[in-house]
């Protein structure tokens, strides 16, 4: 295979066979690494982020559950503490709500309540994000989990994040919380504005760096998942308008990469951190107050952000459109804090 | 069972002496159960127990100076002071407990499919009592196990009561055990008192589950004579009942009683090994207590094995 078939194949490639592409490298790597979710066996999962596993590692290794979240959550902290180290899938993180005990009254503290002494290899991989599903199958919840102690929580974008960070997950002697984006899902190589090459072997990134994304100079721009995408969108209208700025995907909420959103904010002078998630007790107000104490409270100009309204995600476009972030909301945000109002 | 005993009542006396600041559950008045299942455990099976898990730790072989000094908030303890009572892991001896009624199931669930997987004859067995049973995880982890016939053993140890609220006012079958049809699974009954028929009721679960019978649920009634927890107030029960299931029920009484009507032991004999049992409780209890308490500088330590990177 040339190299040039090879991009032209990766930009062909819908994210979710990325994925399964990085677990099948791992299970192929580690016989104790296993699937339990919902539809991820024989249907290959509801977006194919499993497509193949189960004729290549068997039933046993990729369990198709029954509706019984709370069973096969809690089976995966019992997989984990008999040494396994399962990825379980919850297959629309609004489905938490009933099975949220065993992840955070179990997996998330054994290995603390256990003074180390017990492990907690698993992996809750699961997808969040408006796609027009309204107000049950639409929610982020990443700060929910962040505000949890115990887990690491990852919400990559690219594909070449999301095979890094998904292998680097099912390598973590810790609990992780992958969450993906249901709109990055439907998307293909060739979709994605940020889209660094896919190596095709096995690799891992480090969880809780994040990456700058687009260079710029006039106003800091963190955020991370598929709003990665929708700062890109805007930050290109916005150059186009003469104001630079700098995109930072953060990659992961914990560990919260604050050293590089700082590092950038303290040069550009101005911050703002976009969310899809609720904007209460959140990523956006946690992340801007960890920039002012590190750099100091006069260190910047201005320090916004913007995210999800306190209210459940709604059907209709209209009103989707009004409460979740994306481009052109984006760029009217930055225009207005280009402007210094 | 004496030496169960001698346990808890150190773990009371603990609480005399202020050297444990939360909630103390004890198991004075179930120790058939803990002492019947003792027999039939394999190092290698797993089991996860309850917010009362103390007789189940020592039944699992989990160190009783380890165990002792965790629930006396101990730096030496088995978490290093972080599980205390409730929460005690013992991966040495694949013991678990939570402290969440009905969710030791699906833990066990995970050892049970760990288990078949690897072509193990080990069991897992997930201990809740009547209240658990009522709970969704229950109801889960049965369909999971009995679909797939994992070699996994429900014990309810069924005291009859969920806090205040009695398990015939809510419960919409008579017995746990008869529900184990619906998941394919083995249903036992056992008197809970009787630490002999405990020992042989159990034997006979794990037997079954071993040998890829599938799931077993084996419900044992018993009686709890102190409260949910040291300090409950029991406005749900007057002190003559309490008494009453005391003299009646007591599985130390009734075993001591087949063993002098047998003629196996005399009364004498009996009491010696008690003392015996208690003045080595004693002992361990001063031991712990003079151990040091955990440092506050490390109060952030174990949350996660890989550290933040810089």
């Amino acid at each position: 295979m040339t190299a040039a078939t090879r991009v032209n194949d990766r930009l062909a490639m819908p994210l979710p066979a990325t994925i399964s592409e990085a677990i099948a490298l791992e299970m192929e790597r580690d016989p104790t690494i296993l699937c339990i979710g919902e539809d991820i066996g024989r249907a290959g999962g509801v977006f194919g982020a499993t497509r193949g596993l189960q004729e290549r590692f068997g039933e046993d290794r990729v369990m198709d559950a029954p509706i019984a979240e709370m069973g096969f959550t809690g089976m995966g902290v019992g997989l984990a503490q008999a040494g396994m180290r399962p990825l379980i899938e919850i297959m629309f993180v609004d489905f938490v709500g009933v099975c949220l005990e065993q992840m955070y009254n179990a997996a998330a503290k054994v290995p603390y309540m256990s003074g180390g002494r017990q492990r907690m290899p698993v992996v809750f991989k699961t997808a969040g994000g408006c796609i027009g599903s309204a107000a049950q199958h639409s929610q982020c919840l990443w700060g929910l989990f962040a505000h949890l102690p115990g887990f690491k929580v990852v919400a990559p974008c690219s594909p070449h994040d999301h095979k890094g960070l998904m292998a680097a997950a099912l390598r973590s002697d810790d609990p992780v919380v992958f969450i993906e984006h249901k709109a990055l899902l439907l998307k293909k190589g060739r979709d994605f504005r940020h889209h660094p090459d896919v190596p095709d072997g096995a690799y891992t990134l480090p969880i809780g760096r994040a990456a700058v994304v687009r260079r710029g100079s006039d106003i800091t721009l963190a955020t991370l998942s598929a709003t990665v995408e929708h700062a890109l969108s805007a930050a290109e209208d916005l150059a186009e308008e003469g104001v630079s700025v700098e995109v930072i995907d953060l990659r992961s909420v914990v560990p919260l990469d604050t050293a590089t959103v700082a590092e950038s904010a303290g040069r550009t002078g101005r911050l703002l951190v976009v969310d899809e998630d609720y904007l209460s007790f959140g990523l956006s107000a946690e992340l801007s107050m960890r920039v002012l104490e590190m750099l100091g409270f006069s260190a910047l100009t201005q320090v916004e952000r913007l995210a999800v309204p306190d209210v459940p995600i709604p059907a209709a476009l209209t009103l989707e459109k009004a409460v979740v972030p994306g481009p052109e909301m984006i760029a009217d945000r930055l225009r207005r804090m280009a402007k210094g109002s | 069972m004496v030496a169960m005993r001698a346990f808890d009542e150190a773990c009371l006396e603990a609480l005399r002496r202020k050297a444990i600041h939360g909630e103390l559950h004890v198991g004075i008045g179930q120790e058939a159960i803990g002492a019947g299942m003792a027999e039939a455990l394999e190092p290698e099976d797993a089991v996860v127990s309850t917010h009362r898990n103390h007789y189940h730790a020592l039944a699992k072989g989990v160190d009783r100076r380890a165990l002792l000094a965790e629930i006396c908030e101990r730096a030496a303890g088995l978490c290093q002071g972080r599980g205390g009572h409730m929460h005690p892991f013992d991966p040495s001896t694949n013991f678990s407990a939570t402290g969440i009624v009905g969710a030791s199931l699906p833990v066990a669930l995970g050892y049970a499919h760990a288990f078949g997987m690897r072509g193990m004859d080990a069991v897992a067995v997930g201990i809740t009592g009547d209240g658990g049973s009522h709970t969704g995880g229950f109801h889960e982890a049965l369909v999971m196990a009995g679909a797939r016939k994992l070699p996994m053993v429900v014990l309810v140890e069924n005291n009859a009561l969920a806090i205040s609220v009695q398990f015939d006012d809510v419960s919409p079958t008579k017995t746990v055990a008869e529900r184990a049809a619906a998941y394919s699974a083995l249903g036992l009954h056992v008197d809970g008192t009787d630490v002999d028929a405990v020992a042989d009721r159990f034997a006979e679960a794990m037997d079954h589950a071993r040998s890829a019978g599938g799931p077993v649920i084996i419900e044992a009634t018993c009686h709890r004579f102190r409260g949910h927890f040291e300090g409950d107030p029991e406005g749900y029960r007057s002190k003559e009942e309490r008494q009453r299931l005391r003299e009646t029920y007591d599985p130390i009484t009734l075993y001591r009683q087949r063993l002098t009507t047998a003629g196996l032991f005399e009364d004498g004999a009996l009491d010696a090994i008690q003392a015996e049992e208690k003045a080595a409780m004693k002992v361990l209890l001063s031991e712990v207590l003079d151990m040091p308490m955990p440092d506050p500088a490390g109060v952030l330590d174990y949350l996660f094995v890989e550290e933040v990177p810089a």
